[in-house]
């Protein structure tokens, strides 16, 4: 009979087993909200990070490395001693990006127990996270920090790293006041703290064009997943639908409280 | 071998047991604003009391933290909202995990791994309603001895009051003589 059906009409049994498997996705999506055996995503302002079975922290002043091969026996490997005021850590593909206030760090660790520094990008004071995409790292640094001390301004800087033993600066953007950014194609997400949400076009990698700017969404750090951007805040966590062409759309909002 | 005077090494030595960063009211200090930050300190035992609760209200989101369908929020220095978010047009907050100063999360799996003060932590969240502690490392992460904030004033820091586990703003009538 079914045989027959798929027969006659093979568009509408691929149609049938489409809405089928639609259905059934849905349906255990709501239901089971287990993580399975995957590695969760952070934002930028993070100082823990996870790769395959390695375990990184970015402390104050070093980078510890556990091994989570047993993930309930985490096994100190080894530590990399990184001076003062490290803030954050961003890993990509076979590289590790430390934010510190004196500047960016980057580190390879195609071998997780071994990280090895590559180089120390100091070419302006950069106090807060850093994002990479393919051959590009943003960094926004925020006047006011104790590393900007004696600068004005505050910026989004575009760093070429495609020799990662010499990063570059390109470009750089003034900004209000930058902490966390995320990234997600041609869309660079920049939260300007108790100021707002800054959404820039990087069509070209170089050169952040600035699309929009929402004051009303106070924005400490940003992570883009799964075409939503969640967004959290002093007044709470908020997420937008962004998968349409300049499309922002409210999804929802936990207010703080 | 030059010999430093017995007054300089005082001083030296005093300058090393003084505040980090150093403490200089007259150069240098950001304006005085009649706010200050003052370090909330728990003890080992207190430290030590990680425990599930129910969902409560958003009072000071930090971090952010996203793995399959679970949304992690951060209550600085004071745990993490669990939030089933399958949905994200309509998150649901399933509990609230008490862990006195955690800042950071990172997950694998069933297994959470979060700082806890000065300690590094693995949790098992197979069941978000009743999480288990597996795993206690002491002292993996040195202690916070200052507000994350920088141009601010703060009380400094005294370690026989315990672990700081976070800085919380207050009003002051002067500025104490810690700031960065």
């Amino acid at each position: 009979m079914k045989t027959r059906i798929i027969q006659i009409c093979p568009n509408l049994f691929a149609l049938l087993v489409a809405v089928v498997f639609w259905g059934c996705d849905a349906g255990s999506k709501s239901a089971d909200i287990s993580p399975g055996s995957q590695t969760g995503v952070g934002g930028s302002m993070a100082r823990f990070a996870i790769t395959g079975n390695t375990l990184y922290i970015a402390t104050m002043q070093s980078l510890e490395v556990y091994d989570i091969t047993q993930p309930d026996q985490p096994s100190r490997i080894t530590k990399r001693d990184l001076g003062v005021g490290i803030e954050t850590i961003f890993p990509y593909k076979n590289n590790l990006f430390i934010g510190s206030t004196n500047g960016m760090y980057i580190f390879d660790n195609s071998d997780p127990k071994a990280p090895r520094q590559l180089s120390f990008y100091s070419h302006v004071q950069s106090c807060d996270p850093v994002v990479v995409q393919g051959n590009y790292a943003y960094v926004t640094l925020r006047n006011g920090s104790a590393c900007r001390r004696f600068t004005s301004l505050s910026s989004l800087d575009v760093v070429d790293i495609s020799n990662l033993s010499a990063p570059r600066m390109l470009t750089t953007t003034p900004m209000e006041s930058p902490y966390g950014l995320g990234i997600d194609g041609n869309r660079l997400f920049v939260g300007e703290g108790s100021r707002g949400l800054k959404l820039f076009d990087i069509s070209d990698p170089a050169k952040p064009v600035l699309k929009e700017f929402r004051g009303d969404i106070p924005t400490y750090d940003v992570i883009p997943y799964r075409s939503t951007l969640i967004i959290t805040g002093e007044k709470g966590i908020f997420q937008y639908r962004y998968d349409d062409k300049d499309q922002f759309d409210l999804l929802s909002k936990i207010p703080v409280e | 071998m030059m010999k430093i005077p017995p007054i300089l090494t005082l001083g030296l030595l005093l300058g090393l047991i003084a505040c980090d960063p150093p403490v200089d009211r007259t150069t240098g200090g950001p304006a005085f604003d009649g706010t200050g930050y003052r370090a909330v300190y728990a003890t080992a035992e207190e430290l030590a009391k990680i425990e599930t609760q129910s969902a409560r209200a958003l009072r000071k989101p930090g971090k952010i933290y996203v793995q399959g369908n679970y949304l992690f929020v951060n209550e600085q220095g004071e745990g993490l909202h669990v939030i089933d978010n399958a949905d994200p047009a309509k998150p649901r907050k399933i509990s609230f995990l008490k862990i006195p100063g955690n800042n950071d999360i990172a997950a694998k799996g069933r297994y959470l791994y979060a700082d806890n003060a000065t300690d590094l932590v693995v949790l098992d969240i197979g069941d978000p309603t009743s999480i288990k502690v597996v795993k206690r490392i002491i002292d993996a992460i040195p202690p916070q001895n200052y507000p994350s904030l920088q141009q601010v004033y703060f009380e400094c820091p005294d370690s026989k009051k315990g672990t700081i586990v976070a800085w919380e703003k207050v009003s002051m009538s002067s500025p104490p003589a810690c700031f960065r």
